[in-house]
């Protein structure tokens, strides 16, 4: 008597399951496509906000004068600041950037638009 | 700084061994380590004696073996961070 009711009950269960699926299942997939998050594409950096933090860093050494400050000038010769103090500006730089700047490119930095130039070459920098 | 070479190589010791200073957790051995390398090269930067130079190389090299050691220990053995220290303090800036 059981196995009678049996599979009509099973059948009636598959029904409604295949209803459910079918209504639900646009939901599901685009729930799946949120999920899928784009890792691999990078932010990039506007270069306003690159220059604007720059510059920050400069004003933050207080051997620099603040009405000096400006993209084009020139750390040793318009800034006043020794070959010493030019490594803490590069290291300033790296700190906020999260990047490490190697030797070679390090020394090649002189001027903040040289420092602009080279972070947004940089991809990784943050 | 006598020759190109030397003064490259000046500051490029002068870089690694701000670089590895900043790292010691403890904050007053790091702020020590960032304030004696950097009286230091700022006191002998006037030199122009070759063999004195070199001499100061000489003793800078030793001294940034030791503060990469001592550093990494202090780095193992981190403890918690003084009142003083706030979340996004950058040492490196201030002087």
């Amino acid at each position: 008597m059981f196995r009678a009711i049996r599979p009509t009950s099973t059948l009636y269960r598959a029904s409604a399951l295949y209803k459910n699926a079918a209504v639900s299942s646009p939901a599901r997939v685009s729930m799946a496509m949120n999920f899928a998050r784009m890792y691999s594409a990078g932010a990039g950096l506007a270069r306003s906000d690159v220059e604007k933090r720059v510059l920050d860093i400069l004003a933050g050494f207080n051997k620099v004068d603040a009405k000096k400050i400006s993209l084009k000038a020139n750390f040793n010769a318009d800034l006043g600041l020794d070959s010493l103090d030019t490594v803490e500006v590069v290291m300033a730089i790296e700190e906020e950037f999260s990047i490490e700047i190697p030797d070679k490119d390090a020394d090649e930095i002189k001027s903040a638009e040289q420092a602009v130039e080279y972070i947004s070459k940089r991809d990784d920098a943050h | 700084m006598a020759t190109p070479a030397s003064r490259s190589q000046v500051l490029a010791l002068y870089r690694s061994l701000l670089h590895h200073s900043s790292k010691f957790a403890a904050y007053n051995f790091r702020d020590y380590a960032v304030r004696r390398t950097r009286d230091a090269f700022h006191a002998a930067k006037g030199e122009q004696d070759p063999a004195k130079i070199q001499s100061l190389i000489a003793h800078g090299e030793k001294q940034l073996e030791i503060v990469k050691r001592q550093s990494l220990i202090s780095q193992l053995y981190g403890g918690e961070k003084l009142v003083v220290e706030t979340k996004h303090q950058k040492i490196l800036r201030r002087h």
